[in-house]
């Protein structure tokens, strides 16, 4: 055997390793699910086990499953619809300025996105009982917006640094305006970019524990604050937890596997 | 189709030197105007203010006698082919072509008619459905000239269109865009840095350097009669020769001395006058040297090395007697005085010459530019 193959070999030996690794949690959490209660925690772990959706039953019952996941829904949803609104218009514009401040601005957004969740919460709650928004779903969708804006502002600002701006003079030529060269040209241009920071901020909102938490009432939270409910007082309903955590991993792992190569993209051209 | 007039118009960046200095330049309608000369020079500048798409810091532009200073790019009805061609890529061909109808608000099926004419114009008919990136550089080029066609605009602005094909496509390009410009006899300014463009496509041709016009004129009278030593120096392949000489009378009537080389003038000056002993810089066209056979007196010189390019052979020559002046023209960021200025000499490629061969070079008079050594002016 010579040299380069033994080199593939233990590369792909050190790939299974590692994907192994990764993947134990996720078998771990899978298999908890289908596992009958009794047989969760048994040494030495059991491969072999009759399947049974006796925690999905449970979940059901205990749990207003699609109430959680519309939330989850309405909260990431909204919240990356306003991310992108407010977002895209801002990159474009940092990117098309002459100023030099241009790119400390465009950092200056990301620096925002790098403050810790816990330091905002206290002001941000504060703020949303004196408004009457506390307990709502747009108390959440409005500070992911601020975090998830911020990003989308950053991502967007390499983005639209890297599309010539000759595209936009051909279409003011052509007989656009500045806006419309802006919509008609750029935007679509960009779509890839589009699509890979609405990943980015979805699965943030989608994951987010903290802010919901406290911000979230009992019919408006989202399924990652439930998750929390199969904690009990004596014990934990690991079986439960298994099964609940199905539904909010699903959708996002589905998301990532279709969109797979604009997440590529995202961490590649965006960031220049 | 329109007139467009530069009056004294100027470009200032902030804290550099002009872009564009007091132009003046009338294109007239339906003409072919290329503006031509080093990058950096300002001739993309002017372009751009033509097109609106960069703020001109003052004087006036006019575009059929209308101040259009502060027109917005779309009111000014022109169309532009840029360097990097600009294809929008999430359209398709179609669409691209057929872009600046639809936003001008052009019925449907006018839209297809024109799409589907400057299609089978430019050949881009079986390519109509495919998107810019599958398309090659010289496809790519059509179908930025197809959206420049499809308007029937007031004026075609073309920025270094040609730049990124090769070669042989460029030449071929070349001749359809002056035909299609005859066809449709819409003025055009087209900017290149490529002075065979400018002489092949130009009616008239217009040579900048750091922001400044030196010369508009016919490419013939560009070539002939340069202005100046830039005019002289960027004009022309491979580029003129300058030596250092002096006026003299001498016998015969005035005459030039380079070093050890006297060339009599013929009549071209009369009396010299006032110009005796004036300091000059001689500039021989390396195609007007000829060959001296017997003793002729000439230039004595000895080949550096040669470059047979079948046709003719390009000869690299030192010469001891005359001082080569390197041409003042910076290309491509290559300063060319940091070269060993050599004389330079086009001749017959049937002749026998090899490195090391020492000849003796004869020049008619007539072909002979004399610049002013201070000034670099014609004389």
């Amino acid at each position: 055997m010579n040299a380069a193959a033994t080199q593939l070999i233990a590369r792909r030996v050190l790939l299974v390793a590692i994907t192994v690794v990764f993947l134990l949690p996720v078998a771990w959490l899978i298999s908890t699910a289908y596992k009958p209660s009794s047989q969760i925690f048994s040494i030495p772990p059991r491969l072999g086990f009759t399947p049974t959706l006796e925690q999905f039953r449970s979940v059901f019952s205990y749990f207003h499953v699609w109430s959680l996941l519309k939330s989850s829904l309405i909260i990431s949803g909204g919240s990356v619809i306003l991310s992108l609104l407010l977002g895209v218009p801002a990159g474009y514009s940092l990117a098309r300025s002459r100023s030099r401040l241009a790119s400390l601005c465009a950092y200056f957004f990301l620096a925002i996105r790098m403050v810790p969740a816990v330091a905002a919460l206290i002001p941000f709650y504060m703020v949303m009982r004196d408004i009457g928004l506390l307990g709502t779903w747009w108390a959440v969708i409005i500070i992911n917006t601020m975090l998830n804006c911020a990003f989308v502002t950053w991502m967007m600002f390499s983005y639209f640094r890297s599309l010539p701006p000759e595209l936009e003079e051909a279409a003011m030529t052509d007989g656009c305006t500045q806006m419309g060269a802006f919509l008609k040209v750029a935007v679509p241009s960009a779509r890839s970019g589009m699509i890979a920071s609405a990943l980015f901020c979805i699965m943030f909102s989608w994951n987010d524990f903290l802010y919901p938490m406290f911000l979230t009432r009992l019919d408006t939270k989202p399924l990652s604050v439930a998750l929390l409910t199969a904690y009990g007082t004596k014990d934990i309903t690991w079986g439960t937890l298994g099964a609940l955590a199905h539904f909010s991993t699903v959708p996002i792992v589905l998301m990532a596997l279709f969109l797979n190569r604009y997440f590529v993209q995202g961490a590649t051209n965006g960031v220049q | 189709m329109a007139q467009i007039t530069f009056h004294d118009v100027s470009k200032l960046y902030e804290g550099s030197y002009p872009a564009v200095h007091n132009l003046n330049l009338d294109i007239r309608d339906g003409e072919f105007m290329v503006l031509v000369g080093p990058s950096g020079c300002g001739k993309s500048t002017a372009l751009r203010m033509v097109a609106g798409l960069e703020e001109i810091t003052s004087g006036e532009l006019r575009i059929n006698g209308v101040r259009s200073n502060d027109l917005s790019p779309r009111d000014r009805d022109i169309a532009m082919v840029f360097q990097s061609y600009a294809l929008y890529p999430h359209l398709t061909v179609a669409e691209n072509i057929a872009f600046g109808l639809r936003v001008r608000g052009f019925e449907r099926e006018e839209v297809t008619r024109k799409v589907k004419q400057t299609a089978e114009l430019l050949e881009l008919t079986e390519y109509l459905d495919r998107k810019p990136a599958k398309l090659s550089g010289g496809q790519r080029q059509r179908v930025a000239m197809g959206r420049a066609l499809v308007r029937s605009p007031n004026a075609f602005l073309m920025d270094e269109p040609l730049s990124n094909l090769d070669a042989r496509l460029r030449g071929q390009m070349r001749s359809e865009i002056s035909k299609l410009q005859r066809m449709t006899a819409v003025t055009t300014i087209y900017v290149t840095h490529d002075q065979v463009e400018a002489m092949t496509m130009g009616e008239r041709v217009a040579v900048m350097n750091k922001g400044t016009l030196q010369q508009l004129d016919t490419p013939r009278a560009l070539y002939d009669r340069p202005k100046n030593l830039f005019v002289a120096s960027f004009i022309g392949t491979p580029p003129v020769n300058f030596l250092r000489g002096v006026l003299i009378s001498a016998e015969g009537g005035p005459a030039v001395r380079m070093g050890s080389f006297t060339l009599g003038l013929g009549g071209r000056f009369g009396g010299l006058g006032p110009r005796d002993g004036q300091q000059v810089i001689a500039g021989i066209r390396p195609e007007a040297f000829r060959i001296a056979d017997g003793a002729v007196p000439g230039l004595n010189v000895a080949a550096a090395f040669v470059e047979d390019l079948g046709a003719t052979l390009l000869l690299h020559l030192d010469s001891p007697e005359a001082e080569v002046v390197p041409a003042s023209v910076v290309e491509d960021d290559v300063d060319l005085e940091a070269v060993r200025p050599r004389l330079r000499a086009v001749v017959d490629g049937s002749l026998k010459i090899t490195s090391g061969d020492r000849l003796v070079l004869t020049v008619d008079p007539a072909a002979i530019h004399l610049f002013d050594a201070s000034t670099g002016d014609a004389l």
